[in-house]
């Protein structure tokens, strides 16, 4: 009967999504040789210009920098509110963990859309978008991070007159440090990756240049930004990755 | 001084002591066998005040835990982890940004001194050994200035060279330091040459001796 269920709920959601997505495979066909034109447009790739993509490329990291640094600040005192060894209180607890889903709800893009019209173009908005969103994917994993640790540290300095806040401060951050910058460079890694096509709703970084050459159907140019995002997205993934097992 | 009187405490809606009454003098080691389960660890939890009693008395000076399995934390120094003793009489800002009193660090050493730690000070805990860990706990424990050490089960995972060691500085501590020191223990021999008295738990209740 559950599986019965379970098959019925796959189904509905399987044939609920294609009849909203449409997918229309002659219509692939039929643009794919058009695909194949512009990649043929697309060889060399056009790096004219390199200071000024190179430029856009610091911005992204610029971006996923001062955001993630933004983003962590406003979510340590989330995360501490939102585990339950340091506030055991649900009154604290669960508006906590809810703001930092309501948060991580709202994709970054989303958020930049939103700051560029207040604070205007550019990058800034695109770190403030950054930002909001991040806190809350940092919270949320921070917050786990602060629950799964060894509890008996923690319990000790409290049974040696500690409050909750020093046990935390003391004890429990630094126990859970590697932990917890580890969730950091992920999601630094991560907003990398996603910084770079903030630029398509004019919040700075390297999409900017990607939606200019696309707009001018410039095959070239586009490849050649895309060959830097990916580059980009490489060394951060792999500096991450470094960073992290010296961490463990 | 510590005097239980007809302490009863349940664990999940489950009994675990059935009124237990014990005292223990200052200077004095009395130790509580008994097996697994019997309830010798909520005893000491329940009179360092981390459980809550059903019903009973405990009148109980400050009092100091060290716990089976040390919980120390592990990425800390030896010597701030003894300084974790001390937060129940410090503020939050100057431990929270380890700027620790000058005369707080200075404790902190001469009780990492008197487990004979000294120079292990800045060595962090999880490059101690076993029983060096132990040691560490008690220093911990030490730092509190409680009269009243608990000590559950602290030489259970050590080797009888430092299950011996950690136990002399118990004794050590109760004979010339004053305090009374209330030790889990099951292994009688162990009991028997550190305790002075022995009292036996089984099944949440004092068995005579």
């Amino acid at each position: 009967m559950r599986r019965l269920a379970g098959l019925l709920a796959l189904g509905l959601l399987y044939g609920g999504s294609l009849l909203v997505v449409q997918p229309d495979l002659p219509r692939l066909w039929t643009g794919l040789p058009r695909l194949a034109h512009w990649l043929g447009g697309a060889v060399p790739p056009d790096f004219s210009g390199l200071p000024d993509l190179l430029r856009r490329a610091a911005e992204t990291v610029g971006i996923a920098t001062l955001g993630t640094t933004l983003a962590a600040a406003m979510a340590l005192p989330l995360a501490l509110l939102a585990a339950r060894p340091v506030v055991p209180l649900p009154a604290l607890y669960h508006p906590a963990r809810a703001l930092l889903d309501a948060l991580r709800g709202v994709d970054g893009f989303v958020f930049a859309l939103i700051f560029v019209a207040a604070v205007g173009l550019g990058p800034f908005a695109g770190m403030l978008g950054v930002a909001l969103h991040s806190a809350g994917s940092i919270g949320k994993l921070w917050s786990e991070a602060l629950e799964t640790a060894d509890p008996a540290p923690l319990e000790a300095a409290l049974s040696a007159g500690a409050s909750r806040a020093q046990a935390a401060a003391v004890v429990l951050l630094p126990e859970s440090l590697p932990q917890l910058a580890s969730v950091l460079l992920y999601v630094w890694e991560f907003n990398i990756r996603a910084s770079t096509v903030l630029g398509l709703v004019g919040a700075g970084g390297l999409g900017q240049e990607l939606k200019n050459a696309v707009d001018l159907l410039d095959f070239a140019r586009v490849l050649a930004i895309l060959i830097l995002v990916v580059a980009l997205v490489l060394t951060a993934d792999r500096l991450s990755a470094l960073l992290r097992r010296r961490l463990g | 001084m510590l005097r239980v009187e007809g302490l009863v405490v349940a664990l999940q809606g489950r009994r675990v002591l059935h009124g237990i009454s014990l005292a223990v003098a200052p200077g004095e080691v009395v130790a509580i066998e008994g097996p697994s389960g019997a309830g010798k660890t909520t005893l000491l939890r329940a009179i360092a005040g981390l459980v809550p009693a059903e019903a009973g008395r405990i009148v109980a000076p400050e009092t100091a835990l060290v716990f089976q399995q040390h919980a120390l934390a592990r990425r800390l120094s030896a010597r701030d982890n003894v300084l974790v003793g001390a937060l129940g009489r410090i503020g939050f800002w100057r431990p929270a940004l380890r700027l620790w009193p000058v005369a707080e660090r200075a404790e902190a050493m001469a009780c990492l001194a008197r487990v004979g730690l000294g120079a292990l000070a800045g060595q962090r805990a999880d490059r101690l050994s076993g029983g060096q860990r132990q040691r560490a706990a008690v220093a911990r424990a030490l730092m509190q200035r409680a009269p009243l050490l608990l000590a559950d089960e602290p030489v259970a995972s050590l080797d009888p060279e430092n299950a011996a060691a950690v136990l002399a500085l118990l004794r050590d501590l109760a004979s010339h330091g004053g305090r009374s020191v209330l030790v889990a223990l099951h292994q009688p021999e162990l009991a028997r040459r550190y305790a002075d008295r022995r009292l036996r738990l089984e099944e949440g209740r004092l068995c005579r001796r």
